[in-house]
């Protein structure tokens, strides 16, 4: 989806061949990676080197399945919503987590691009995350609760769709997300003509292959918890059938939403140098989102009562 | 302007009289033979007089137990050549580094190929020759002996950073922000980049010295092949400086096709680096765009001369495939739409906040720095120098067509760019003008084989800035030396200059503003 939206808006067509209009094209690149040859440099640290990426992949994985789709995530543990308290701040944590493993697994191919890859990725994913981890918390507010299913219930039943309510923080946080996801106009650590492959560069074959899947699965994590948090989550009319049919549907399409503004934010900017990156985020994004907080506590506690 | 041209030779008199011996028109404006030593005075006394004076080429010749050292000089209003020689026994000649700061990857050249000794500049390397080169075997020398070129083990290293704190880190030869290999040895301080070391010479075919085994015909093939951008120039500006040896003059008609070629390749370049310009800061959207509005511009040049890149309409004497009346409609009809997008791209340039972020004060080369290194082309009008070979020195049928000279001052990438998309505009106003008014006429004149012996010199406007031919003829039907400057080997000592105290996440930007195009370079 990303990569034909991205070629039709630059006047091609993107992948073509691979399944029903190209859309089989990632998996079709995935199967040809894992069966290429798996390069390791003399240097690398041989432990961190081999399993970051099948760790950073699995922990995304594992983050993932705490995304509730009408109460029911994968590890529901019992409650009738689905999830648990708090488990919005411990997705954020894996999710953290996850990019702390890509840094190391660049880190270890001891290549300079690898390192200079590295270390931009950690400086951009750990400053972005303070402001991402205060846009996160406009929803909780509204609904009182640190539980995602709970958030995504409550747009469905007490209020409007966050998107509505709080608009700034959906911008905000979808600009916040397009940084965490690294792209464009946050590319840095993949900027080709600077770095070759950034922190990828060391890394063949399967390694590459799950290197990609994490960043892919980032990408829809990315834009799902976007989904959940202000647009309502899979929540949307049911015509005719199981309910759960249709939430599924609605939830389908609204993270390919998502994808859609993000992927055209990509598409029609260039790249910031990363100083640019950096101070973007300590001198405008977290004073903004810290603003937010302020102005969401405010609404909640005196505003909203009084309007709804 | 032809006051200013007598002025020059006329101070050089004046202030050295006796000294020197001037022949005017021979060689550009004139020719000023010198003997050992006084080459910089004369040099210097042209500095002073014209702030614009500085070194186009610095050609080396075998001349059989001298070398010859030709230094080729532009001033404001002439061109002239300063000649001196020096004995293969002792092949030394002092430096005018100090009085020229472009003159040094010139001298380095004549170093490395011919083998004359330039005392205050002394190379720690080899420009363009290759590490594993034996020593003392100078290629462009006619007693060359082929039998003693043999393989050695490197010479070079890649040296760390003096200073240890600080990190060298190696941009190419292979690198995706360059289109061409070539090795820059980049040393930061941080994110600061505080030298850049060039090692060029990567795709060096030798192709100055293939051209004295071919005949002239042969050679307007190869010399088109320097380079896959401007390939057409190339060849336009050999076979005129062959038909300056000859003291022909070609038809009208000929004149114009040809300027109809040279602009075409103008406009395919500058879209080209357009296009890669937006590729460098991450814009690949951009990128894509500009390609998409090349495509036509290449079926242009299918249309008139049969092939998409290397056109092959030039030959001496003329051009070789003349444009039917009916595909004229069909030319006008692709400019007339490329001109419709260029508002586009000139509201993303001026407006777009990320572009201007990245290009704006990046790579700043002031009016001074580029003067005294003789950079050429856009990037010189884009630091405010207002040199362009085809108003300076009008050649083919430019003198008769109306256009403007584009200069910018603030010498920043942002600049340069600018430049080059205004000059799309003037090439496309220049083309219809040309259609417009194609006079009759046969489109070339035959000529012998063998041209008599003599010397001349070519200066044309490439997209890239000022190309120079120098060839000498022998009166056979092979040259005798072809010598070619190209303007990236001009422009290149300028991009040293303006990566220091910028962040190495700007050299990508600023590297592509220069246009650089190795295979010109190395030759």
């Amino acid at each position: 989806m990303e990569r034909k939206i991205e070629a039709r808006i630059q006047n091609r067509v993107g992948p073509m061949v691979a399944g029903p209009a190209g859309i089989l094209q990632p998996l079709a690149d995935l199967i040809k990676l894992l069966t290429k040859e798996d390069v390791e440099p003399r240097e690398a640290k041989k432990l961190i080197f081999r399993y970051a990426p099948l760790a950073a992949f699995t922990i995304m994985v594992f983050a993932f399945c705490f995304i509730p789709i009408d109460g029911g995530s994968v590890l529901s543990f019992g409650s009738t919503v689905g999830g648990f308290n708090g488990d919005l701040l411990i997705i954020l944590a894996f999710a953290t987590v996850a990019n702390f493993l890509l840094f190391l697994a660049g880190w270890a191919s001891c290549n300079p691009y690898g390192t200079i890859g590295s270390a931009r990725v950690l400086t951009q994913f750990l400053g972005y995350d303070i402001p991402l981890f205060l846009l996160a918390l406009t929803p909780a507010f509204f609904v009182g609760s640190l539980q995602i299913a709970e958030i995504a219930k409550a747009q469905a039943t007490q209020f409007w769709p966050f998107i509505f309510l709080a608009p700034w923080a959906f911008v905000m946080f979808v600009i916040t997300m397009q940084a965490e996801l690294e792209k464009d106009p946050f590319d840095v650590p993949h900027s080709e003509s600077e770095l070759v492959g950034g922190l990828e560069t060391e890394f063949t074959g399967a390694k590459l292959a799950f290197l990609h899947l994490t960043r892919d699965v980032q990408i829809v994590f990315g834009s799902a918890l976007v989904v959940e948090l202000f647009l309502g989550g899979p929540y949307g009319p049911v015509f005719f059938g199981p309910s759960w049919i249709w939430y599924t549907l609605w939830f389908v399409l609204k993270v390919l939403g998502v994808v859609l503004i993000s992927e055209y934010i990509t598409t029609v900017v260039a790249r910031f140098r990363i100083d640019q990156v950096l101070s973007g985020n300590w001198r405008i994004l977290l004073p903004a989102a810290l603003l937010s907080l302020i102005l969401t506590v405010v609404l909640v506690t005196w505003v909203y009562p009084l309007v709804m | 302007m032809s006051s200013s041209k007598i002025d020059i030779l006329n101070v050089v008199a004046s202030k050295l009289g006796s000294k020197v011996q001037i022949q005017p028109g021979q060689l550009g404006a004139g020719s000023i033979i010198v003997n050992n030593g006084l080459h910089r005075d004369v040099l210097k006394a042209m500095i002073d007089a014209d702030e614009k004076t500085g070194i186009t080429a610095i050609t080396g010749l075998d001349l059989g137990e001298n070398l010859g050292v030709y230094y080729h000089v532009h001033t404001s209003g002439a061109f002239v050549t300063i000649k001196t020689e020096v004995p293969k026994s002792n092949p030394k000649i002092q430096t005018i580094v100090d009085v020229h700061p472009g003159a040094a990857f010139h001298e380095l050249e004549v170093s490395d190929l011919m083998g004359v000794i330039f005392e205050g500049n002394q190379p720690t390397g080899h420009l363009v020759l290759s590490e594993y080169w034996p020593s003392g075997v100078y290629p462009l020398r006619k007693d060359v002996d082929a039998s003693q070129i043999k393989m050695l083990p490197p010479q070079e290293v890649n040296k760390p950073a003096e200073d240890p704190r600080q990190v060298k880190i190696i941009i190419g030869p292979q690198h995706p922000a360059l289109l061409e290999p070539e090795k820059f040895s980049v040393t930061v301080d941080g994110e600061t980049v505080t030298k850049v070391e060039p090692r060029i010479g990567y795709v060096h075919r030798g192709i100055e010295k293939a051209t004295e085994s071919r005949s002239y015909l042969q050679d307007v093939y190869l010399v088109e092949r320097i380079c896959g951008i401007c390939n057409s120039i190339h060849a336009g500006a050999f076979v005129e400086a062959v038909e300056k040896i000859i003291k022909v003059d070609i038809p009208p008609r000929a004149k114009y096709l040809r300027v109809v070629a040279l602009e075409l390749n103008r406009l395919h370049s500058h879209l080209l680096t357009l296009g890669h310009a937006g590729l460098e800061i991450g814009y690949e959207t951009l990128f894509q765009y500009f390609w998409r509005d090349r495509e036509p511009i290449m079926d242009l040049i299918e249309l008139t001369s049969g092939n998409r890149v290397y056109s092959s309409l030039m030959t001496i004497g003329g051009v070789r495939r003349d444009i039917r009346t009916e595909d004229i409609p069909k030319i006008k009809s692709v400019l007339e739409t490329l001109r419709g997008q260029l508002p586009f791209y000139r509201k993303i340039y001026n407006d777009e906040p990320t572009l201007r972020l990245r290009m704006k004060d990046v790579g700043v080369l002031s009016r001074k720095d580029a003067l005294d290194l003789s950079v050429v082309g856009p990037v010189a009008r884009g630091s405010g120098v207002d040199i362009d070979v085809r108003k300076d020195e009008p050649y083919e049928a430019y003198a008769d067509i109306p256009f403007k000279e584009i200069v910018y001052k603030d010498g920043d990438t942002w600049a340069r760019m600018n430049v080059r998309m205004d000059e799309v505009e003037e090439s496309i106003n220049i083309i219809e003008y040309v259609v417009d008014h194609l006079p009759t006429g046969p489109i070339k004149i035959n000529l012998p084989r063998s041209v008599p012996a003599g010397e001349a010199v070519n200066r044309v406007e490439a997209p890239r800035g000022e190309l120079f031919y120098y060839v000498r003829a022998n009166g056979t039907d092979k040259p005798e030396r072809v010598k070619v400057r190209t303007p990236t080997f001009a422009n290149l000592p300028s991009f040293l200059k303006t990566a220091i105290g910028e962040s190495i996440a700007d050299v990508p930007a600023n590297f592509v503003s220069l246009d650089p195009c190795f295979s010109c370079t190395d030759r």
